[in-house]
């Protein structure tokens, strides 16, 4: 594991050097006249992570009868953004993330590859999205955004549309956004026994308003709320719940599920070339899930390309009110997904990142950071994850 | 619920009371006091969370909770 990630470090050090010796891009010179309404490319970044979870829960076949089962998982997930502008008002984002799952998917079953951690499923999975978002300055205060994206995997595909629209008042001190996104997930549907039966679907869309708002010259607060509703499978199809009677069987999960949040974000710049950052967010949905989240960063500048991070997070929620480690036969409905029990968790983050001025050509960033999750009913997880960028 | 909504509305009356200069937001433009993170680093954290924890979703990010895939 070591040995990953130094490798990881090493491929993100390494596009950095790539990309010092390229020369600065002259668009009018390759684009001609009439360049500034041709796309510029304006910042591009990549972001290498690995996650590394150990744990256990009763939804995972990879342990005894009725017991928990495994839960280890790893993930290496490279992105890619690519924003570019298009005259004065039209700006682009391309952002392509892929996630290369270990004992996450039911993708082996059809292989006769020994079971492994979620059910049957698993032992090796592949995922990419490809996500365009385009943003359209209409005023000097009002922007609106369009967004579309399509996420492939061997037995799972989705497709998402969402438009915003922001306004500016007073001076540019507060910004309302409304926000509305739909997507559409249609998947495999699977037996116990890990055989394909058919194909289910479900469909998301949530509404969002955020207002921020400048209080001070060293002080910006944002609050948002949003509804999400769902409808369809709301399982991954080869989840397990133990039964009484020694046997298990299919989770059974609701048709619909509507859940709300509120946010509240503060950022307020210390005097000592710092900021500290706060975050709270309220969560209740119809399936009796209630949720707090709080969270409190501190960033610090040493000099003046380099800072540091300091992140704490705790989350704590109430359990889906058919969660069960051992069902009655009766029960209509019943999941013994770990995710949806009641659990507290905290994560502690560290980070370090770098911001080198390169005159004309731009600004390059450099960071890495590592993360420790923890969660109560048995679970935790490694992140490292690092990242560069080129802001011309 | 009518009691959130008297908040809101009261909260987004407050907003307009405060008006900073632009030539007085110097602290603001720094890239450390962005409200949110660089995207690529949202996605991977809200990935460990909305991955993990039943409480997820209703905000705009993707639903969670039900597998440790997304």
């Amino acid at each position: 594991m070591t040995r990953f990630f130094l490798a990881l470090l090493f491929v993100c050090a390494w596009t950095s050097v790539a990309r010092a010796d390229d020369k600065e891009i002259d668009y009018a010179k390759i684009l001609g006249p009439g360049a500034s309404d041709a796309l510029q490319i304006t910042s591009v970044a990549m972001r290498l992570t690995a996650y590394s979870q150990e744990g256990f829960g009763y939804q995972s076949k990879a342990g005894p009868v009725q017991g928990p089962g495994s839960e280890r998982l790893t993930v290496f997930e490279p992105q890619l953004e690519v924003r570019a502008k298009q005259g004065d008002r039209i700006t682009h984002r391309v952002w392509i993330p892929v996630d290369i799952v270990t004992t996450a998917s039911a993708n082996a079953i059809d292989r006769g590859a020994t079971p492994d951690v979620i059910s049957n499923a698993s032992q090796h999975n592949e995922a990419g999205s490809i996500d365009w978002t385009m943003q359209y300055k209409a005023t000097d205060t009002t922007t609106l955004t369009v967004r579309s994206a399509a996420h492939l995997e061997e037995e799972f595909r989705s497709w998402l549309v969402g438009a915003s629209v922001s306004q500016a008042f007073f001076e540019q001190n507060t910004v309302v956004t409304l926000g509305l996104q739909s997507s559409l997930d249609w998947f495999d549907n699977f037996e116990l026994d890990g055989s394909r039966n058919g194909i289910k679907r479900r469909s998301t869309v949530t509404g969002s308003l955020a207002v921020s708002q400048v209080l001070s010259p060293t002080t910006i607060v944002e609050a948002s709320y949003g509804v999400t509703t769902q409808a369809g499978e709301l399982g991954n199809t080869w989840n397990i719940v133990p039964i009484a009677g020694e046997t298990v069987d299919h989770e059974i999960m609701p048709a619909t599920r509507l859940r709300h949040s509120i946010v509240a974000r503060i950022a307020q710049a210390l005097p000592w070339n710092g900021v500290l950052k706060g975050y709270y967010r309220f969560y209740a949905d119809d399936w009796s899930i209630v949720g707090h989240t709080f969270e409190a960063q501190l960033l610090q500048h040493i000099g003046k390309s380099l800072y540091a991070g300091f992140g704490w997070r705790h989350h704590t929620q109430t359990g889906a009110r058919f969660f069960t480690t051992l069902a009655d036969p009766s029960m209509t409905l019943r999941t013994a997904d770990s995710d949806l029990a009641p659990l507290d968790s905290d994560s502690f983050t560290g980070r370090l990142g770098i911001d080198v001025p390169r005159g004309r050509e731009g600004t390059l960033h450099f960071d890495v950071a590592y993360e420790r999750y923890v969660r109560t009913n048995d679970l935790s997880a490694n992140v490292f994850t690092c990242s560069t960028a080129i802001l011309f | 619920m009518k009691k959130l909504a008297r908040a809101l509305f009261i909260a987004v009356s407050l907003t307009g009371c405060v008006v900073v200069p632009q030539n007085r937001r110097g602290r603001l433009a720094d890239p450390l006091m962005t409200l949110h993170d660089d995207p690529l680093d949202e996605y991977r954290r809200q990935k460990v969370y909305t991955t993990r924890e039943g409480a997820a979703g209703g905000d705009g990010a993707s639903a969670g909770g039900g597998c440790s895939c997304q």
